[in-house]
Formats: C-alpha cells, structure tokens, sequence
C-alpha cells in the first residue's frame, strides 16, 4: 500500500499487517498523547483507544500537536479524532471524554495490546500502572519537565513507576517549576511511541530501564532501575 | 566504589547523600533518592550516610505530559 511504503523496510509486510490489527490504549491527549497518537496512526496501528477528560486551554498551544486556536474550549479526545482521521482514515479512533478511573480503567484496557502513559500527574499514573498490571497489558511510561524527558517500559508487575515516584504522595514534579516544552514533549513522546511499536511487533526494547534525555545538555543516559 | 545509577562511582569515607548530589551536580529541586533500593527522605540527606558498595539511584521527579 502506498501510504506506508515509506515504512518499509524498517517495518516489513507482514509486521505492517500485524500493526494494522493490534490496538493502542492512550492516556492522556495532551503535550505526550497527541504526538504519540500522531506517530501510530501514521505508522498503521490500525485501532487506537484516547482517553483525556480535559479541554484545549491556552496554555496547551506551546507543546500541544492536536490544540490551535481554532480548538481552544473543546475536546482534546475530538483533535485527537479529527486528527487521525484527517492523516490515516484507516485507523479506527475509541475516543473516550473522560478521565481514567477506577471505575472505568479495566473496560479501557480491554482489548489492548499496548497502553501508553501520557498523563500529567503522579496519582494517576500510578492507578495507570496498577491497572494495566490487572489487565495484563504492557505501559509504556512517558514524563517530561523543561528540557528534560524520559521514557519506560513497564511489563505488567514490574511497578517501575514505585521506583520513580516517592511514596510521599506528590502530585506534581519538576515540571512545575520547569514547565514543559515542545521539542521536549515531541521527543519523548516520539520515543514512547517507537517503544509501544517495539512491544507490538515483539521486538526488543527497554526492558526494565529508563531512557532519560537532557536536551539542554545534549545528553542522553539509559540505564537499569532493578 | 558505589553505584550511582548503575555506573561505578569512587566511595569516600563520610560522604552523605547531599555530598554525593553535589558532587555530582544535581541541579534538580526535585529528586528521587533511594539507597539500596530504599527511599530516602529529603530531610535524611545530611545525616543518610553511604557505605562502600551502595547501589545509589537519583532520579529527577517529574510528571509532565
């Protein structure tokens, strides 16, 4: 098919199809989600499920793929719809308007080969963690503050996200004070996306490491968390 | 010889978890410490002392999306 030609050979025919039937939960459609949901549907996962409950806000505009000022005030699940359909009408888009909870957070997983951590805060990320891990489905974990961005792959059990946060119950991290940035967000969420592809296609990835790149160094580090 | 992050790291007699954050010029105000798999809190930093053969893991805590 001509629309993925560019995808070859690094992602052979038979690996094409198997992306177009495998199906991505993605959490979170913000500075994260929306790059990665660009990055899947662009390389033909052929389902993908967005969840995020928020509205575009101006503040979203310095890093955010799917807000503009045309979508500000609406829902970032309906850019992210529009979006896919817009770039790969091949894929079919789950759009969720909602937050994850606990109420519905094993219906979302349902299905899923794969779910990715786009979220921006440390409770939810942990319930995402838990979850997934109920679920038996694969997270792949996804943060940023400033210049700085870093990725992991959590198979289920693993708790990698306990190593990470503290147990002293923050919400928020560095970002607060850092902010994040667009170059930092795309980059990060590009990687999570080649991560989640990797998983699809069983091929190797990070395997209980974290990736962590510093921009404004120009540095990048990846080593073992266990 | 510690491990910080899982790459060796020369050990000195004394050397608490502030000495090893500023030797190694974490500049973050946010950070994760733990000790042999342990979490130390921030407020242990000046009297946590690290023994020759820890395995020291500092990250950045952060949660942006």
């Amino acid at each position: 098919m001509e629309r993925y030609l560019r995808n070859q050979d690094a992602i052979d025919e038979a690996e094409q199809a198997t992306l177009a039937i495998n199906r991505v939960l993605v959490v979170g459609c913000g500075g994260l989600g929306g790059m990665v949901i660009e990055c899947l549907a662009r390389i033909g996962v052929g389902h993908l499920r967005v969840v995020d409950g928020d509205l575009f806000e101006a503040s979203n505009l310095n890093r955010q793929l799917l807000s503009s000022t045309m979508n500000l005030g609406r829902p970032k699940t309906l850019a992210a719809k529009q979006r896919v359909m817009a770039v790969n009408p091949l894929v079919e888009v789950d759009a969720v308007q909602a937050n994850l909870t606990a109420e519905n957070a094993l219906e979302l997983l349902a299905d899923c080969d794969v779910a990715v951590d786009c979220l921006d805060n440390i409770p939810t990320r942990l319930f995402l963690q838990q979850a997934a891990k109920t679920a038996g489905v694969p997270l792949v974990h996804g943060a940023v503050a400033g210049w700085v961005g870093r990725v992991c792959v959590i198979q289920p059990g693993e708790d990698l996200l306990n190593l990470l946060y503290p147990e002293s119950g923050e919400s928020q991290g560095e970002e607060q004070q850092m902010g994040t940035l667009s170059f930092t967000a795309a980059l990060t969420a590009s990687w999570q996306a080649a991560e989640a592809v990797k998983l699809l296609l069983g091929k190797s990835g990070l395997q209980a490491e974290i990736l962590e790149v510093d921009l404004l160094s120009g540095s990048a580090n990846r080593f073992r968390l266990v | 010889m510690i491990k910080v992050n899982t790459e060796d790291y020369p050990w000195h007699p004394g050397m608490t978890v502030t000495a090893l954050l500023d030797e190694k010029l974490f500049t973050f105000r946010h950070i994760i410490v733990r000790v042999n798999g342990e979490f130390v809190p921030e407020e242990d930093y000046e009297k946590q002392l690290i023994v020759d053969g820890d395995d020291v893991l500092v990250l950045h805590l952060m949660a942006g999306g």
